[in-house]
């Protein structure tokens, strides 16, 4: 091995950490040297999160050692973290979007001029050349709130850079960006290796790592099940460790019957022009292509969010006028969205009560609080919601439960037609099998799927058909089993710019 | 400590109202050492009665403030619709159809505030802090500013003892609490004010129609508000336009140290009362032990203050354990 001749920035040995009775880690190890990127795979509740808060000085280890750069320690204090270079992206970020890039760059830290006022001409001039180093076009006085999620993770790490980081921390960063921005960041992930910055970079998306990794560390249950060179691993290995258990979830062969939903001409002015598709009975139709391709804003419409400006939506051959999400539902047709926080979530009320919300315009004003906590009861075991009870806050699941309950509260009106908008994101690989079962056994059952994802191995897995989509309009409805991710990805992005993508 | 003491004393501080409740036996126990006249039947029945009129006013906002709305129109709300009130019963108006002329009133404002709120799009808090002017005004202009004194025409819902004790207006309080108990728990509507609060967002793609929901939670605080003011004419024989200033600032603040977020979403009727309770119980002891009147605003300030830092730690503390 040649690992001895390189730097090694951070070991960790035999980390152990308790949250009251709940063991979070148990016996950790892990290392990571300059110019590498080592990646950190396991369900949710693995520790993941566990140990990035105590290598950022958030929580103190209760037992286990720290070497950083040549020195042990027993914990870090988040400002000891900072000081020693070691930079955590957040998923949510942490900047001020109200100010400009190099306001933030230089944040508490500002380059002062005559008067002790600050020298603004300065602060823009280092801000852009710092990522210009790193290959980035953005002005330095943009308006943090104008960049896209991407560009803020970007300035995230930029921001770091500044501040001298040697490691980096990335939890999940493309979790929410899209295909393009995706390789924009991962594109940056290797130019921080290439300056012999160590990351530390943490996701769902085995694609991903394969990419980029180096090594690969496998938590389970709060400990480090085995680290693997990355070259000498494969997909099905990994996730194997992962769950204790094979894995690869395959839906059983369908038999869609007559069409359900027929759109024609359907257009919204400025999202989508002239979408013509069947749904039919028992069949998944999943929705592909790039971000921005005018996917959920057509979903949004057949949700009743938004108005089309022509066409028609004709359901079991009448035609249907959704001026609200109260129509859609009445007719059957309900939308799981992609963002379950924002859109879907009631995090401060109960699992309980997100589930029998949708019960609200329907029959009596009263509740009958014994029959109710049945039904849920039911519904929380049929779809195997992981929860204390039906009185645990929403907020408090874990990302592939709190899907589960969204999904729960249209079982319980027994809708016809579900919308999922990328119906795995956020969602550990266990629950992500889960999720995939329980929409089979929804199209078994006769109901219809609507699938936006922006996931190829997930839609060619659980489609039957898919219809490509690009800048607003239906390139064409191909069948899932004769494409390959290739050439499903030449689809979306038009072939000529499929090299690079898939390159 | 024992380990069942432990539990009694997590399950005591696992709620905001038994919080509230020992501060309030606490404070209860000093004022009646200080003064043994502050346990007499006298002094805490009439505490009861001082706090009825702004129990009400604090049913409709906990009702509000819940569902991530405000109202603080509501003390001009009250001078208004008790003017409207005690004017008709001085032109002759049967007393009782001149009271629930108020009402209509009163239920009649509440609903323009959630009217224009859902019209504009607007914070329902700026509407209503404009519509105090608009509302004060109207009640100086039909009034001319002058005093309407009914003079014992509407005294019986103010004066009315229950066994000769309980104060009927104390028991129309309760009632009111437990009207906003049954709202939240066991109606669909009840549901809606805790899931609007939350996030309306989802809400309204969960298939809710927030906006007429929210119509009928104005329309509720108006109805709470015109009661109260509709006691209050009864209680002191007289209104003014200014009748009622203030009440809104002390309704919200006892909803908020009630345990309900200013950001809505969470919330309870007995939180309410409790902080209700709260508010009264520092005045009357403050009284019994003899502070001076000067200093008592200073000092139910800052027992306030102390009272909504101690139950922020405590709840930071619960969350935190949560983590």
């Amino acid at each position: 091995m040649e690992q001895h001749e390189r730097v090694e920035l951070l070991a960790i040995h035999g980390l152990r950490k308790t949250f009251g009775d709940t063991v979070a880690l148990n016996g950790v190890h892990f290392s990571l040297y300059a110019g590498e990127v080592h990646c950190l795979v396991g369900q949710n509740g693995a520790g993941k999160s566990t140990l990035i808060k105590i290598l950022s000085g958030a929580e103190k280890p209760d037992a286990g050692k720290i070497i950083a750069f040549g020195k042990g320690h027993r914990y870090f204090t988040p400002g000891q973290s900072l000081e020693m270079g070691i930079a955590t992206i957040y998923q949510d970020m942490e900047l001020v979007t109200s100010i400009t890039v190099a306001d933030n760059i230089f944040l508490g830290h500002e380059i002062m001029g005559k008067f002790r006022l600050i020298d603004y001409t300065a602060q823009n001039r280092q801000a852009t050349e710092l990522m210009r180093s790193m290959g980035i076009d953005i002005p330095a006085t943009t308006l943090v709130e104008s960049l896209s999620p991407a560009e803020q993770q970007i300035l995230q790490i930029v921001k770091a850079l500044h501040f001298k980081a040697r490691i980096m921390i990335m939890d999940e960063p493309t979790s929410s960006l899209g295909l393009e921005e995706t390789k924009a960041l991962l594109d940056i992930v290797r130019k921080l290796a290439a300056r012999k910055i160590g990351v530390i970079y943490i996701s769902h998306f085995l694609r991903e790592i394969f990419e980029i990794g180096d090594r690969v560390t496998v938590l389970k249950d709060g400990q480090s099940v085995e680290t693997f060179d990355i070259r000498r691993v494969d997909v099905p290995t990994i996730t194997r460790r992962m769950l204790g258990r094979e894995t690869i979830f395959n839906r059983p062969p369908s038999k869609p019957g007559g069409p359900i939903l027929c759109v024609r001409s359907l257009s919204r002015r400025k999202h989508f022009q002239e979408i013509n598709f069947d749904l039919r009975r028992g069949e998944i139709l999943g929705f592909g292509g790039v971000v921005g391709a005018g996917r959920t804003a057509l979903m949004n419409v057949l949700f009743g969010v938004d108005r089309a400006d022509k066409g028609d939506i004709i359901l079991n051959d009448n035609p249907i006028n959704l001026s609200s999400p109260r129509d859609a539902i009445e007719q059957g047709i309900v939308m799981i969205p992609e963002d379950r926080k924002q859109l879907a979530l009631l995090d401060l009320r109960s699992l309980l009560e997100n589930i029998a919300i949708v019960r609200n315009e329907q029959g009596s004003p009263w509740i009958d609080r014994r029959r109710e906590k049945g039904a849920i009861a039911a519904l929380i075991e049929r779809l195997g919601i992981v929860t204390a009870g039906p009185e645990q806050l929403a907020g408090s699941l874990s990302g592939g439960n709190q899907q589960k309950a969204v999904l729960a509260r249209w079982l319980l009106i027994d809708a016809q037609i579900f919308i999922f908008d990328e119906p795995t994101k956020g969602v550990d690989i266990g629950a992500k099998e889960q999720i995939y079962q329980l929409m089979a056994g929804l199209t078994s059952q006769g109901k219809s799927i609507l699938m936006v994802s922006s996931d190829l191995t997930e839609l060619l897995a659980m489609s039957d058909r898919i219809a490509v989509m690009r800048n607003g309009k239906l390139i064409t409805i191909v069948n899932a089993s004769d494409m390959s991710e290739r050439q499903l990805l030449g689809l979306f992005v038009g072939v000529e710019g499929t090299e690079q993508l898939a390159g | 400590m024992s380990a069942l003491g432990t539990t009694i004393r997590k399950r005591l501080l696992a709620n905001q109202w038994s919080f509230l409740l020992l501060v309030v036996i606490l404070l209860s126990l000093i004022a009646g050492s200080v003064n043994s006249r502050y346990w007499w039947v006298g002094n805490l029945t009439n505490l009861l009665g001082q706090i009825s009129v702004l129990s009400l006013v604090a049913c409709g906002a906990t009702i509000l403030i819940i569902s991530g709305n405000f109202d603080i129109s509501v003390g001009a709300n009250i001078g208004l619709s008790s003017v409207v009130m005690a004017m008709l019963m001085r032109s002759g108006v049967f007393p009782p159809l001149a009271a629930f002329i108020g009402l209509l009133v009163s239920v009649l404002c509440a609903s323009l505030i959630g009217t224009a709120s859902i019209l504009f799009q607007a914070p329902s808090f700026i509407i209503s802090l404009a519509a105090i002017g608009v509302f004060q005004g109207i009640a100086l202009f039909v009034t001319q500013g002058t005093i309407q004194t009914i003079y014992g025409q509407f005294e019986t819902l103010g004066g009315l003892k229950l066994f000769n004790l309980i104060p009927l207006l104390f028991v129309i309080a309760l009632l009111g609490y437990l009207v906003v108990h049954v709202i939240l728990s066991y109606t669909q509507l009840g549901r809606c004010i805790y899931a609007i609060g939350n996030n309306p967002r989802a809400t309204y793609l969960a298939g809710i129609n927030v906006n007429r929901r929210k119509m009928i939670f104005f329309a509720i605080n108006g109805l709470f508000v015109g009661v109260a003011a509709m006691l209050l004419l009864s209680r002191v024989g007289a209104a003014q336009p200014s009748t009622g200033t203030g009440i809104e600032l002390q309704a919200i603040g006892s909803v908020v140290i009630g345990g309900a977020p200013m950001s809505g979403g969470k919330g309870n009727a007995l939180g309410t009362f409790c902080g209700v309770l709260l508010w009264g119980v520092i005045g009357n002891a403050l009284n019994m032990m003899r502070v001076n009147p000067y200093i008592q605003d200073v000092v139910v300030g800052m027992l306030i203050i102390l009272a909504v830092a101690v139950s922020s730690l405590r709840l930071r503390a619960e969350r935190a354990s949560l983590e």
